[in-house]
């Protein structure tokens, strides 16, 4: 279902989603992030991407598992918390980020389903926003197979054409958000349709960096498990994780017990995110440790994502938003890596 | 292997199931036996396990780690672990008494098959705390003992006093359809009556042992796997009848949190059991 809907209008449109949470970036400090609406009318999508990818509003950096209390004499009890939300909406998400909750999916599914991840994924809709312009001068998803207005994993995209948004309901889901508000919604005319086309076309043409081929990554790496190209692009590598923590598509989690009352032991169990990048993530209780040196665990990455999981589950675990570049404080470039691994002999 | 398919919500694998001590004492040192029983009598009845499989057991308060089950399926209604005292959790649970409470899930991962294993015979190589999930299917084949050929056991550690179960096995050493040997990489008591020297020197021991016809098992510190692996394809054991039990960090045992990929497999789906072909295919397996 097509649509159109001024800019202007967005606003009367989310005063009309009764019943649904909305998430939408708003600018905190000098970085956007997403964030519970409180007043519609304070919402603008005129911002290039978030510094975290909405991932974290499904699946949380922290979450609580279950709380547990033992009395003195008593027994010890466990309470499942499982997260039980209104619907709600995000709002604004670039198509790599919603390509990435599509991974998300594939992880936490499977034999074993994650009751946590899908008590919060099954009351999602997510209104994509196509990005006319590249939101990172390191913005690569035409070479991962995605595209600036990429409708993988979305339940609505809007297109950018200056006055107005194109609105394509692409679900169920999405139609129902349109439904609450039919007077906004215009039908498109053929010159709308063409003007969305053009908008479309010219944004896939902005994206100012690539990978050669990245077809020839995994089987290429397959032979390059011992290359010193690990250690040359690791040495910098100062072991902060931000390539992992900002990645729209990293799900690697710990789980711990934080204590309240240690007298009584009273406390919850979390989930929080982790990362393959920090030394200990692999660490044995006996000081083992099977990835004891950054080269090794910048391999795991780069392996992971482009070898690993493309072998599980046919695709590259990774969309191209290109965060891990723009943040890494040492200018590890995961571009650079890849056409680094197709050049190597 | 992870599917792409969503599978229909079943309970929450992520809540342990209660569970008491039943007994505890030390075999070492460091390492201590837990028999648990989970509270829930039916459960605990249903609780069906392989051996090789293993469970993760929480201590409120300190967390969750996995454990190899070290009893025998053949002998159900008690766990029995074998757990030494080195990291938050394990601290938490020596300090815990008989009766109290701890929390269980699993039985996670691959277990030995013992249906392929039938009619073989069977070398069990154990050093240090590798006896944990070796004893499982030790005991399981002594326990089925007409299902299998010979069983074999080689079991090293470093000194007598740290050697896990020398009680059970210098009893087991009686019996006659078992050949047992021990050996201690030094002694320091001037007591010690068995051997002498690293697991590996147990090998010449062996005789007329019919390759096609054996299976190899193996667990222990890292830096055995090496060296007894080399043994077994130097009896000219088939590869993929050389198996052994890895240990990786594991936090959620259901192959989401990814601490134990290796490769593209997660050790805690798709191992802990790995048969030498793994070894061959998979780098940074051993």
């Amino acid at each position: 279902m097509d649509k159109i809907l001024a800019k202007k209008s967005l606003t009367q449109w989310l005063k009309k989603l009764d019943g649904y949470d909305i998430y939408a970036p708003f600018p905190q400090d000098d970085t956007w992030n997403y964030d519970l609406v409180t007043d519609p009318a304070k919402v603008s999508l005129d911002y290039l991407n978030t510094a975290q990818a909405p991932k974290k509003i499904i699946f949380p950096q922290r979450e609580v598992f279950l709380e547990f209390a033992r009395t003195e004499d008593g027994a010890p009890q466990m309470t499942e918390t499982l997260p039980d939300p209104a619907p709600f909406i995000v709002l604004g998400v670039r198509p790599c980020d919603a390509k990435a909750l599509t991974q998300h999916d594939m992880v936490f599914a499977g034999e074993y389903t994650d009751p946590y991840y899908w008590a919060r994924r099954d009351k999602s809709v997510l209104v994509g926003l196509g990005c006319a312009t590249p939101p990172s001068p390191n913005c690569f998803c035409p070479t991962v197979d995605g595209s600036p207005h990429s409708k993988q994993g979305l339940d609505i995209l809007l297109t950018d054409m200056g006055a107005n948004y194109y609105v394509e309901a692409l679900t169920k889901k999405g139609e129902k958000l349109l439904g609450a508000a039919k007077t906004l919604f215009k039908p498109p005319t053929p010159k709308d349709k063409q003007t969305k086309e053009k908008v479309v076309k010219d944004a896939a043409k902005k994206i100012q960096r690539q990978i050669k081929n990245l077809a020839e990554v995994p089987p290429k790496l397959k032979g390059m498990f011992e290359s010193e190209l690990w250690d040359q692009e690791a040495m910098s590598c100062l072991r902060c994780g931000i390539c992992t923590y900002l990645c729209p598509t990293c799900h690697c989690f710990d789980i711990s017990d934080e204590v309240k009352n240690a007298g009584a032991v009273q406390g919850e169990r979390v989930r929080t995110w982790d990362t393959c990048q920090f030394p200990d993530f692999t660490m044995h209780s006996s000081g083992h440790n099977p990835r004891s040196d950054k080269a090794s665990r910048l391999r795991q990455r780069i392996f992971h994502k482009f070898q690993y999981f493309v072998e599980n589950h046919k695709t590259y675990q990774c969309t191209g938003c290109g965060r891990c570049i723009s943040l890494c404080p040492v200018g590890i470039d995961i571009i650079e890596v890849l056409n680094k691994v197709i050049d190597h002999a | 292997m992870n599917g792409t398919q969503k599978a229909t919500k079943s309970d929450n694998p992520f809540l342990p199931e209660p569970a008491r001590i039943v007994r505890t004492y030390p075999l070492t040192e460091d390492v201590n036996f837990f028999q648990i029983r989970i509270a829930d009598m039916e459960k605990a009845l249903g609780f069906s396990y392989q051996t090789g499989q293993f469970a993760m057991m929480t201590v409120l308060g300190a967390g969750e780690a996995p454990f190899s089950i070290s009893s025998t399926p053949s002998r159900p209604g008690l766990l029995e672990f074998c757990i030494r005292k080195a990291g938050t959790v394990t601290n938490a649970l020596f300090n815990l008494k008989e009766n109290d409470l701890v929390g269980l899930r699993g039985p996670y991962g691959t277990g030995f098959p013992v249906d392929k294993m039938q009619g073989k015979d069977i070398i069990i190589v154990m050093g240090g705390l590798g006896a944990a999930p070796l004893r499982s299917v030790l005991l399981y084949c002594l326990d089925n003992r007409d299902q299998f050929g010979r069983v074999i056991l080689l079991h090293g550690a470093k000194r007598p006093a740290e050697m896990l179960f020398l009680e059970e096995q210098l009893e087991l050493k009686g019996r006659d359809d078992l050949e047992c040997h021990l050996t201690v990489d030094s002694d320091d008591t001037g007591q010690w009556t068995e051997g002498t020297g690293v697991v590996t020197t147990l090998f010449p021991k062996l005789e007329g042992i019919d390759p096609e016809n054996t299976f190899g098992l193996v667990c222990g510190p890292p830096i055995m796997y090496k060296f007894v692996l080399q043994e077994f394809l130097k009896l000219d054991i088939p590869k993929d009848q050389i198996l052994m039990t890895l240990e990786r960090r594991m936090k959620c045992g259901v192959g989401k949190c990814g601490h134990c990929a290796i490769d593209y497999i997660y050790t805690c789906l798709d191992g802990p059991v790995f048969s030498y072909w793994d070894v061959i295919h998979m780098r940074e397996l051993i």
